[in-house]
């Protein structure tokens, strides 16, 4: 029962981290219709960057920003510059995929040049833990949940209540019909990468705080969750991947207690698979469609 | 030729043969078919795994350092040919499971999730083939018999698999120059039209899928038989990647182009920089050589997005008049 | 099932009380129409109307929730597209279908029924497994494309063809399968004035040689030249059956298309 309530918690931390980047993910490609798996490889990056930052004695928010900064910037000149050029060229649904593999390896692979195949660490000051009933999170854990809450929130305003929004939500539904009705797409898809790319960053520096060692390779392996929980919400819809980020997220650490640790991803391996064969438009596809017409 | 250079240059022309026979498999699942397999190096390492159990005799005749299930010591060349045949029925029974009309980018992280499923499994099910380790000291084919130098059975082994080589060449020429390739290809370029002519779509694109798995898990029996040693680390899922990048490189849907590919990607720009002098730190060239085959990849999709040698249709000649 | 309008001819398709819903919505509740050998039957009515759903449920690519379909005394509601092409109900598709990548004369190869070189076994035992047979096709094929007026391009990419050409190949592909019963999903959409009358041609020979067909189409223009009978839908549901001339005084049919 401990053992079950102790999974609960860490699967809540998963589930933040996962929140936050399969949102970012899923409003990318409902802007975008690209499936970019050169994602969490962006993630990495972020997470270098704030490494170099907290290395150079800045604090963690400056670590933060400095991620969501570097996420949103190296986002959008991937869409700008070499995936919306690759579109037009008449690039279409599979040659988009060998490009944003592509882009995952020179990613990944430069990262790892510059800066060696080791293990790294945030410099980060030593937390107390606190216990909720029968869960145990450290100070740093605790700010993990706070900043999805707080980014879901964000991102939730912003797509209901703001013009920019609605001009999104427009893109995605039609584009040809938003541009005719005088929305500067280019504009939107450019802030649209933009505002993803920074929940990108954010994301992959507290991948990294809550763990004690990263790699080139971490946000790259962090990737097929993200897509999981973003598929199982219906890709192009925020609220199915924050639904799908809690499914995930719990049930991989749940398993990983009671099964084998080892098996935790295949969780989120398999969901994957099976929604894309069954269901192919998500599981919450129709809840989340619905909530958009209404709001 | 410096005994260095012999082994250097034998070394280099079997994975030639190796990766000319993967791309021609996976030529025939994608480029003919349309089938986007990155699952295809698992295919490859079931071939490899079968080979070197067959080989390998049971798993505590070798001092029972590595376990592993199935057991058995075949001569040359029953593993081969089973590796073949456990390659054809993975792909049947993944076909079966994952062959769904389905986006084309869908279909690819349906087909990469099945890859990292299986490394999963290999690495932690360490009774199935020795997990993470994998396995070791796999013999190599005649090579008691023969009773040659080292370098002499370079040589050998050369032969060997470029033997296989041109058989799998000839089947796969056979197969795409047939009306079963047109018909393939056609299944490929507009499904719904094709089994509105009566074309049953499904078990054409099985037949391409399982065709091309057999292929793999040989070239992969080759591969390991020559390297002695396989482990879940060789076949990660970049190394399907590789292959895709051969073939958009060399022209896919065209079987020069596959052979040409398998030649510049996977050989020139991977193996054969395995034996120059290493700078850097450790693992420093490996990634830059990474980096130069996403960068090379993307410069051909821009430029030449049907490859070197791009598809080449069928032509009919007229019949002579007749008097 | 036999109505006047049919004579003495014998009826080669007969659909009966089909349905078919998607997710709640009844988008063809209980159709019930036959198609007599040797006519050109026309199924028209509003967007919306069902018609595409029921061609393409005897084409086998959608399946009925509720009904039969009869093609020559056999039952193939739901039985999956190539068996029942492989039965010489032959269909083309309302968007171009060509096989982009593959010859206007390739096109028409692969629409040749079960071919010796289509098996595996022969097609690696090599070319004098099928070469006679791939001969006698090439010829069957070359006839069609002269018929059909495209023969200069046969060793043109189907990608690279005109709209109207593409049109064309489609049509004479489909004959390269030896249909009993060509279904026609609006063969005149998106083909230019001038095109339209000789695809009207092409079709009347056709049918002077004993082709049945099915064709559903928006221009009545070109439903009053070549159908005889046609069957009006309106909102899933058979409306009327008759000649054009008929139905262009039945006042129900009228209300419901004619006149919105």
């Amino acid at each position: 029962m401990s053992l079950f309530v102790l999974s609960i918690g860490f699967g809540l931390i998963t589930a933040s981290i996962l929140a936050i980047a399969s949102v970012g993910f899923t409003l990318q490609f409902g802007v975008t219709n690209i499936l970019n798996l050169a994602y969490g490889d962006v993630m990495t990056g972020a997470a270098f960057i704030a490494y170099l930052v907290t290395r150079a004695g800045g604090s963690l928010w400056a670590a933060l920003l400095a991620g969501a900064i570097t996420g949103s910037l190296a986002s959008y000149v991937l869409n700008r510059f070499l995936y919306t050029p690759f579109v037009r060229h008449g690039t279409r649904l599979f040659g988009m995929i060998i490009v944003t593999i592509s882009v995952s390896l020179v990613l990944q692979n430069g990262l790892q040049a510059i800066f060696g195949a080791s293990f790294f660490s945030l410099v980060l000051p030593r937390t107390a833990s606190y216990g909720f009933a029968g869960m145990i999170f450290t100070g740093q854990q605790l700010l993990i949940m706070g900043i999805a809450v707080v980014a879901m929130a964000v991102v939730h305003s912003l797509l209901s209540y703001t013009r920019l929004g609605r001009a999104m939500r427009a893109t995605a539904a039609d584009p040809e019909l938003a541009r005719g009705c005088g929305v500067a797409t280019d504009r939107v898809v450019g802030v649209a990468w933009l505002m993803s790319g920074a929940l990108c960053g954010i994301a992959g520096v507290t991948l990294v705080m809550n763990v004690t060692s990263f790699s080139s390779t971490t946000g790259g392996s962090f990737l097929i969750p993200v897509v999981a929980a973003a598929v199982l919400g219906g890709v192009g819809h925020p609220y199915g991947a924050m639904i799908g980020a809690l499914v995930i997220g719990l049930a991989s650490e749940v398993s990983a207690a009671f099964v084998n640790p080892a098996y935790k991803e295949v969780v989120a391996f398999g969901v994957l698979v099976v929604v894309l064969l069954v269901r192919p438009q998500g599981i919450f596809a129709e809840i989340a469609t619905q909530k958009e017409v209404v709001a | 030729m410096s005994t260095a250079m012999q082994f250097y240059v034998s070394n280099l022309l079997v994975y030639l043969g190796v990766d000319v026979m993967a791309c021609l498999g996976l030529n025939l699942q994608f480029g003919v078919a349309g089938i986007v397999n990155f699952a295809f190096i698992i295919f490859q390492a079931a071939g490899a795994y079968t080979a070197a159990v067959l080989t390998l005799g049971s798993s505590s005749a070798g001092g029972g350092f590595q376990s592993y299930i199935g057991g058995a010591r075949l001569p040359f060349p029953v593993p081969f040919l089973a590796a073949a045949v456990v390659g054809g029925l993975l792909s049947l029974l993944v076909g079966l499971v994952a062959l769904r009309k389905l986006r084309t980018d869908y279909q690819a992280m349906v087909m990469l999730v099945i890859s990292l499923i299986a490394t999963t499994v290999a690495t932690n099910a360490t009774g199935l083939v020795n997990g993470s380790n994998g396995l070791a000291t796999i013999p190599k084919p005649l090579q008691s018999v023969l009773g040659l130098s080292l370098v002499g059975y370079q040589w050998v082994y050369v032969a060997i698999t470029f033997a296989f080589c041109a058989l799998v060449w000839v089947g796969v020429h056979r197969i795409t120059s047939s009306p079963l390739g047109r018909t393939l290809r056609a299944v490929r370029d507009n499904e719904a039209a094709a089994g509105a002519l009566g074309k049953n779509v499904t078990v054409l694109r099985l037949v391409a899928f399982v065709t091309g798995g057999a292929i793999a898990g040989l070239s992969g029996a080759i591969l390991v038989q020559f390297i002695s040693a396989w482990s879940p680390g060789s076949w990660l899922f970049p190394e399907s990647f590789v292959y895709f990048a051969a073939l958009i490189v060399g022209g896919s849907g065209n079987n020069v182009g596959a052979a040409v590919g398998a030649l510049l990607v996977p050989v020139a720009f991977l193996e054969s920089t395995r034996y120059i002098p290493q700078f850097g730190y450790p693992g420093l060239v490996d990634a830059l050589q990474w980096v130069v085959v996403g960068l090379l990849t993307l410069t051909v999709m821009w430029f030449r997005p049907k490859g070197v040698f791009p598809e080449r249709p069928g032509r009919f000649a007229r019949r002579a008049q007749v008097p | 099932m036999s109505s006047p309008l049919e004579g003495a001819r014998a009826a080669i398709l007969e659909v009966e009380g089909l349905r078919r819903s998607f997710g709640g919505v009844q988008a063809v509740r209980g159709v019930s129409f036959a198609v007599a050998e040797g006519t050109i039957t026309g199924l028209i009515g509003p967007n919306g109307a069902g018609k595409s759903t029921v061609l393409a449920m005897i084409a086998g690519s959608t399946s009925p929730s509720a009904g039969s379909i009869t093609f020559r005394g056999q039952d193939i509601s739901g039985k999956p597209p190539h068996r029942i092409a492989r039965l010489g109900v032959i269909r083309t598709f309302q968007s171009s279908s060509e096989f982009e990548r593959l010859t206007v004369l390739e096109n028409m190869l692969v629409a040749a029924g079960s071919q010796r070189g289509e098996r595996m076994g022969n097609a690696l035992l090599g070319r004098w497994r099928w070469r006679s047979e791939e001969e006698e096709m090439v010829e069957r094929a070359r006839v069609l494309l002269e018929r059909f007026e495209i023969p200069a391009k046969e060793d043109e990419l189907a990608g690279n063809l005109s709209g109207g050409q593409k049109r064309l190949l489609e049509l004479a592909r489909s004959l390269m399968s030896e249909p009993q019963l060509l279904l026609l999903d609006e063969p005149m959409a998106g083909v230019n004035p001038s095109l339209v009358r000789r695809l009207e041609e092409h079709l009347l020979g056709l049918r002077a040689e004993g082709l049945t067909m099915l064709m559903v189409e928006h221009e009545l223009g070109v439903v009053e030249r070549l159908c005889d009978p046609v069957v009006v839908m309106a909102q899933g549901q058979v409306l009327s059956t008759g000649t054009m001339s008929e139905l262009r005084s039945d006042q129900q049919v009228l209300d419901a298309y004619l006149v919105g």
